[in-house]
């Protein structure tokens, strides 16, 4: 198996592979090796759990009540525009 | 409010603004500010915006020019230890792993962790970590952060990596501690084929 990607190669990876960040060939790669690897892969579906989870936590917050009328308010006094 | 389609466009992204900037100051003040000069500026220099490009990725990087210039100093920033040692650590046992893949459980322990934990997690990275991982959720390419920031693609992959890790480790150390049965003895990742190589 010379010239298969290893585990670590895979991990050190799987932030730029889950971010559909690496080029194809370095995809492939990754993926190739998550086929053999029941670790990795394994490792790959707590990543997708930890990513979904922050993205929900911290896209989650809006703006205060508040914010958007002094934020116009502010537009309209520096600005000059009828926002 | 019968603003352009310019204006109105940006005003749609004022939540994801506001939060962004909240993060990054962790001041409700600070953050406030930093929005409405993130606006006044965008408005008064819209000339500069090739329409059809990315609106939302333009306020933000005129977001992150008026934090890091205006209110990096001023924001309080976490006492925190440097990040390689979470890596190492993380990755140890990525590679070791030990006993039965223990996928599961660590998957609920994760699930259970709600967003105010994430937010305060989030607080407490150092700031040049934070910032990475505050414009990744809002769905920034690699390319675009490294625009934003002014920095190379490779540190962007280096911060959002470390910053990642150091969150996951703070999360599950704090749903462990919090008294969640399944997480118990647990390892956090990884399964005893993963390689064996120590670090």
């Amino acid at each position: 198996m010379s010239g298969d990607m290893g585990c670590r190669d895979c991990l050190e990876k799987l932030d730029p592979y889950l971010d559909r960040e690496l080029d194809p060939a370095e995809f492939e790669e990754v993926r190739i090796h998550l086929q053999k690897c029941g670790g990795c892969e394994e490792a790959v579906v707590v990543e997708r759990v930890f990513l979904d989870q922050l993205r929900g936590a911290a896209t989650s917050a809006v703006a205060p009540p508040g914010v958007r009328e002094r934020l116009i308010l502010r537009i309209r006094r520096d600005v000059g525009r009828a926002t | 409010m019968a603003g352009d389609a310019f204006e109105v466009e940006a005003l749609s992204y004022l939540d994801a603004l506001y939060r962004t900037a909240l993060r990054m100051t962790r001041s409700e003040a600070d953050a406030e500010d930093v929005v409405q000069e993130t606006y006044i500026r965008a408005l008064r220099h819209r000339d500069q915006f090739t329409p059809g490009t990315n609106l939302k990725a333009w306020l933000f990087r005129i977001l992150t020019n008026t934090f890091i210039n205006s209110y990096r100093r001023k924001a309080a920033q976490p006492q925190t230890t440097e990040l390689d040692d979470v890596e190492e650590a993380t990755l140890y046992r990525h590679m070791v792993g030990s006993g039965p893949a223990p996928g599961e459980p660590e998957r609920e322990v994760l699930d259970s962790v709600v967003d105010t934990e994430v937010q305060q997690a989030l607080d407490d990275l150092p700031e040049r970590f934070r910032t990475v991982v505050l414009l990744d959720v809002e769905g920034f390419a690699y390319k675009e952060i490294a625009e934003m920031l002014e920095i190379p693609i490779g540190t962007v992959m280096s911060r959002l990596h470390r910053g990642r890790r150091a969150l996951q480790e703070r999360l599950y150390d704090h749903a462990r501690e919090h008294g969640i049965a399944a997480a118990r003895a647990m390892p956090r990742r990884g399964g005893a084929e993963m390689g064996g190589r120590s670090a």
